[in-house]
């Protein structure tokens, strides 16, 4: 770990989905890399052996903090009794969120064919899920799926989000899907960077994508980290474009790929810190922090 | 799914629940006698027991406080403590079970409610931490109290109010950067709307004042001091707050029974308001001038 000690990486993280093995393994492969957060998703929780309060209990312990959980799916726009059975999805995903102390659950836009298109009534859902996930001290970010069935872009997924007006709700961004459906990222200049809630990176190795079932194909199993893809000027443009737009959260790698699933943790997490040094040092020019640097809160002397 | 609330034409949109005034405050801790000290010292009397559970009931005019002792043991619930802590607030509203059904369409959470035989059901949502907001209508021609309460022999179930001490409102201590959050949710559910910040009750004037659809009561939000470390801060019901017509005649009436008052370079009595000293850890009330 020593030499980690001399770049910052500290607006980067992984996702465990990168990783295969345990959840014990795959959080010591992320902090072994030098990492300081982790994005989870539910099942690292209810698939761990010893039960999920033994996993918050390992998360907690990992010093890592928590970016974000995911995910929640085909939400909106349900009625009857689609509509309550996700209701209750909703809170279980939220009682875990909150347990392992994460602050952001993703909701992907639904691909649900018994959805309706209507936009008010897909603003009206994700406003009842930000009121339910707000005691809990949980911001909700909604990002568009590339192959959703009615918001399959940021822009659109934006669109929602303005109209249910809900503090606690904001737009999650995926570099996968802006390049998957070409989406201009001039685009995100539109955007408020204080309602934009996660950033997740990821590129891909092939610059066309022509159909829907290669569009899910591609996401789900050939991703790989910023930096490793074709993409990689895209994303820096996107990175940079955050940055310049006063964005200053958290931007984690959601890197889905078959070949890191047969690889030991460590080796990919190596990967995915060579994507966070990339990103870090040669685009973002981001400084070495002075030891013992305090992280204050938002305010009147805003340090962040 | 239809919103049962669009079938009542007489629905007030700047008051969707008919909220009327707090019905009681409910106090849970493990100290139920040492904490009944302090609410007679404060003028309220003990009026009556719960049928079944170490609950006890004290009043005082139209002010009800709850004595919660009983540990129920339902995950997201207060648990007894030797410090009193404001467990609930209970809304009169028009109709309990549509109020309910309104919040629960807007993303409330509903409170899983454990009813013994014959005892009433109150529908209850989740607050903030631990705390629960319940909803009441029966404070016209019967009260819940009559069928949950049984009285205490030979005192007078209706005591007057000590100098004219009304229920003003509730603190709550919110997370760093929560205040629109729990602005939305109070508005969303409730109807409450935000004071403009140059109207200031009382002599703490901090944070945010949020004011009842029904006009008759308030909740103040209040954030971290600015600059402290960014750790997750615990949100909860800090304390309650008391009307009164003449903040200093209350100040003698409640020294004269023992309470002590905060007098120091920041914070003392005026005719603004008073704030009494902590008792039992952590108990504490403030008085704010509201003619009522």
């Amino acid at each position: 770990m020593a030499n980690h000690a001399h770049v910052n990486i500290a607006d980067f993280g992984m996702d465990t989905i990168s990783l295969a093995g345990t959840l014990p393994q795959k959080l010591a492969a992320i902090r072994g890399a030098g990492f300081s957060q982790v994005m989870l998703m539910a099942r690292d929780l209810v698939g761990h052996a010893a039960g999920i309060e033994d996993a918050v209990q390992v998360v907690k312990a990992s010093g890592l903090r928590v970016t974000g959980f995911q995910v929640l799916r085909d939400f909106e726009g349900l009625s009857g009794h689609l509509h309550e059975y996700k209701m209750a999805i909703a809170k279980s995903m939220l009682e875990m969120c909150a347990a392992v102390g994460a602050q952001v659950l993703l909701v992907c836009s639904s691909t649900s064919t018994h959805a309706t298109a209507e936009p008010d009534a897909l603003a009206r859902d994700l406003r009842k899920l930000a009121m339910l996930a707000l005691p809990l001290g949980i911001r909700v970010a909604y990002e568009g799926l590339s192959w959703g069935r009615h918001v399959n872009e940021f822009t659109t997924a934006w669109d929602i989000v303005c109209r249910a007006d809900a503090p606690n709700l904001g737009i999650g961004i995926d570099s996968f899907h802006a390049f998957a459906t070409k989406t201009p990222l001039e685009d995100l200049d539109l955007l408020d960077p204080d309602k934009i809630f996660l950033v997740q990176l990821a590129d891909f190795m092939w610059n066309e994508i022509k159909s829907v079932e290669e569009r899910i194909d591609t996401a789900r199993h050939f991703r790989v980290f910023p930096g490793e893809g074709v993409h990689s000027e895209a994303l820096a443009e996107l990175v940079m474009r955050l940055d310049r737009l006063g964005y200053r959260g958290d931007y984690s790698f959601e890197v889905f790929n078959d070949d890191y699933q047969q690889m030991p943790p460590p080796v990919v997490a190596e990967r995915a810190r060579r994507s966070a040094v990339w990103l870090g040092e040669d685009v973002l020019h981001r400084s070495v922090p002075l030891p013992g640097r305090m992280r204050l809160r938002r305010g009147d002397n805003t340090v962040d | 799914m239809q919103d049962r609330t669009d079938r009542e034409s007489l629905a007030d949109a700047t008051n969707p629940l008919g909220l009327d005034g707090i019905e009681f405050i409910e106090f849970s801790t493990a100290k139920p006698q040492a904490f009944g000290q302090v609410l007679e010292m404060m003028g309220f009397r003990p009026v009556a027991r719960h049928r079944s559970r170490e609950v006890l009931l004290y009043r005082q005019g139209d002010m009800n406080i709850i004595i919660n002792a009983h540990a129920g043991g339902l995950p997201r619930s207060v648990q007894p403590s030797d410090t009193p802590v404001i467990a609930a607030i209970a809304l009169r509203v028009r109709d309990a079970a549509s109020a309910y059904r309104y919040a629960l369409d807007r993303g409330a959470w509903a409170v899983a409610t454990h009813v013994e035989v014959m005892e009433l059901n109150i529908p209850a949502i989740h607050g903030v931490g631990a705390s629960r907001i319940y909803f009441v209508d029966r404070c016209r021609d019967f009260s819940i109290y009559d069928v949950d309460f049984t009285l205490i022999p030979t005192v007078d179930a209706k005591p007057p109010a000590l100098t004219g001490l009304h229920w003003f409102g509730v603190v709550q201590y919110i997370g760093n950067d929560r205040m629109e959050d729990w602005t939305e949710f109070y508005g969303e559910l409730f109807g409450f709307k935000a004071l403009p910040p140059e109207e200031r009750h009382g002599i703490l004037p901090k944070g945010r004042v949020l004011k009842s659809p029904c006009a008759s009561f308030y909740l103040q939000l209040i954030e971290p001091e600015p600059g402290i470390l960014d750790v997750d801060g615990e949100e909860s019901l800090q304390r309650v707050g008391l009307g009164t017509p003449d903040v200093l005649a209350s100040v003698t009436a409640l020294r004269e029974r023992g309470v002590g008052f905060i007098e120091s370079q920041g914070v003392h009595s005026e005719t603004r308001g008073a704030l009494t000293q902590s008792y039992l850890g952590g108990a504490m009330f403030e008085l704010v001038h509201d003619e009522r």
